[in-house]
């Protein structure tokens, strides 16, 4: 390992003292250099780092003051000693005013020279420790200054608007998604911004200022930006201390709740719809049960039982709406989860047929089922496939006319399976077809009226046929008849 | 013998709104949707008509009603309401609702000939 011993440079131009002096420091293990005049004292003061450096005050070529003044401005950390033996008391000062650290007079016995460098060295390692903690304090700030600026980062990647108002109510800080949160085209800083803001965040922004309770307690508010569920935000806005706990600001965080706000309206419109749906049926049934309880209503025997049937019908409605409302709650939570296997579509399509054969009888419909017998499996739910058959082929009969058929076609094309299902029904009027698929929707005409459905039926079928990969689409003349068309595709 | 005119598009609730209005002595003329309804008011004269409030869409009713102020049909007109309430439509009688009673669904034979009384 090496030793590293403090140097020292001695400038004087009087060669005993040097030799002298050099030879004691040598012997206390000092690193010494001697210079004989001003001008080299001043090239090896540069050239070497030096830990104290002695110089004589009046030298031939240069004054010592001068030569402090030039070593100082290069080396600053330097330890400086102005030697001298015609002391006066203004040469001291001047030299102490350079920045000299001592004055002391020649000559001087070796306990002086060693004490007075012994207090330089002390000074010294004061300076270099000094010089240290300044290297770390940058070196801190610069680290400051990094966490700033990946903070400025993270702040700009978050898709939340982030804003800090200070207590002087002016902006001092924003990310860009402010603007797209607030619909502004700009933001200054330095604005006074609270009045722009939307009138519920100005209002808890000014409580907040105006609050004396240091506690930081945050305050949430939802304001619509644009009207019709374009765009509606939820803005928290939360005092921010200082470190010190005193009160710093505001800081509004400007969340984009649009699309809750949409799936909300969604939501009530479906529970509306479905609370009227089955109010309906409900409603009807309980007419009849009012008239039929009532004591002072007459009503004739067949219209009781009339009015018990129509009760039963309607009550049978809302037992199938519960259920396919079941249905879409299933395909909605399951639809990830597929228990496929393969499966023959003209197997399943016989059974529903089966099912259906009361009702296929009582119009008296005639069911022309083209089975192909080189028809591919498909692999695919066979719940699912089963339930948009039932459905399919039970609309079929349902709003099929007395006497009429109902033909099932198969078809591949490339990688698909193609079924088509026509019936010679009542069809669809054109404005009728772009709704069919719709929850609730239920095409509303003079032949309709006598037939139950709930209306989600032929939404379940999209949902199903979509789940499997597969596509559906209708052609339709009214008064004529549908023909449903689906593709399922296969390996 | 007062005329009233019946429009749903709930056939069971026509039938029983008309088996009361009967057996209470009044006459009844029906019709099952906007268009029908409005003609038979103003082929038939009813002396009160009786409106769903939601038909095809959601405020067929008040359309109707509307339509017939806006016509100069005066007859008074008792509303059939259903989950109006239930999904934060409240209204009550005025100039946008030009209706002047209503009646919730289901419909109770006792409270329909009370305010069909009240209104003719």
């Amino acid at each position: 390992m090496d030793i590293t011993y403090p140097k020292i440079l001695f400038i004087d131009d009087e060669k005993g003292l040097r030799l002298g002096t050099e030879k004691l420091l040598k012997k206390k293990r000092f690193d010494v250099i001697c210079a004989e005049n001003g001008e080299q004292g001043i090239k090896l003061g540069i050239q070497f780092d030096f830990d104290v450096v002695l110089i004589d005050l009046n030298m031939p070529d240069k004054n010592g003051l001068a030569v402090l003044k030039e070593l100082i401005s290069k080396k600053p950390n330097t330890v400086y000693f102005i030697v001298t033996a015609y002391g006066s008391y203004e040469s001291a000062i001047e030299a102490t005013r350079l920045g000299a650290y001592n004055y002391f007079l020649k000559p001087f016995t070796p306990q002086e020279l060693f004490h007075q460098i012994e207090k330089g060295l002390k000074q010294r390692k004061l300076l270099l420790e000094s010089i240290e903690l300044k290297k770390e304090r940058e070196l801190n700030l610069t680290t400051i200054a990094h966490e700033k600026s990946r903070l400025n980062t993270i702040i700009e990647a978050i898709s939340s608007g982030v804003m800090l108002i200070n207590k002087e109510r002016k902006l001092v800080y924003y990310n860009k998604a402010c603007l797209q949160k607030l619909n502004f085209d700009e933001l200054i800083i330095e604005d006074e911004i609270i009045e722009k803001l939307p009138k519920n965040i100005a209002q808890i922004v000014n409580d907040i200022l105006a609050s004396e309770n240091p506690r930081g307690k945050s305050y949430t508010t939802e304001v619509e930006i644009l009207p019709n569920n374009e765009l509606t935000i939820e803005a928290t806005c939360s005092r921010v201390p200082h470190p010190d706990g005193t009160f710093a600001g505001v800081v509004v965080v400007l969340k984009n709740i649009t699309g809750l706000k949409q799936l909300e309206a969604l939501k009530s419109q479906f529970v509306s719809m479905v609370a009227h749906e089955l109010k309906t049926p409900l409603a009807a049934v309980l007419g009849y049960l009012d008239i039929l309880t009532n004591d002072t209503l007459v009503v004739p025997e067949e219209k009781q039982k009339q009015y018990l049937q129509r009760s039963h019908l309607r009550l049978r409605g809302s037992l199938d709406l519960v259920n396919d409302l079941l249905d879409i709650s299933r395909i909605e939570t399951n639809h990830i989860i597929k228990e496929t296997e393969y499966v023959a579509i003209p197997e399943i399509v016989k059974s529903c047929i089966e099912i259906l054969e009361l009702e296929i009888k009582k119009k008296n419909i005639n069911i022309i089922h083209n089975i192909q017998e080189d028809l591919p499996k498909i692999k695919i739910d066979k719940n699912d496939i089963t339930k948009i058959f039932s459905n399919l082929l039970s609309n079929a009969v349902k709003y099929n006319f007395e006497n009429g058929s109902i033909n099932i076609n198969y078809n591949l094309n490339k990688n698909f399976i193609v079924v088509s299902i026509s019936d010679t029904g009542i069809g669809l009027k054109e404005e009728e077809k772009q709704h069919l698929f719709q929850q609730f929707y239920r095409a509303k005409n003079k032949h309709t009226k006598l037939v139950s459905g709930t209306g989600l039926g032929l939404s379940i079928v999209k949902r199903l046929v979509d789940a499997n990969q597969g596509k559906i689409n209708v052609e339709s003349v009214y008064c004529e008849g549908s023909t449903f068309t689906m593709h399922f595709p296969f390996k | 013998m007062a005329l009233i005119a019946v429009i749903d598009d709930d056939p069971d609730i026509l039938e029983a709104s008309t088996l009361i209005l009967e057996a209470n002595g009044y006459k009844v003329v029906t019709a099952s949707n906007p268009t029908t309804g409005f003609d038979i008011v103003t082929k038939d004269k009813p002396d009160l008509i009786i409106l769903d409030v939601m038909m095809d869409e959601a405020d067929d009713g008040f359309f109707l009603a509307q339509r017939f102020r806006k016509e100069g049909i005066k007859t008074p007109i008792l509303m059939y309401t259903s989950i109006s309430k239930a999904i934060g439509l409240h209204f009550g009688a005025n100039d946008l609702v030009p209706v002047d009673d209503f009646v919730e669904k289901p419909i109770s034979p006792e409270e329909l000939i009370k305010k069909v009384q009240n209104l003719l």
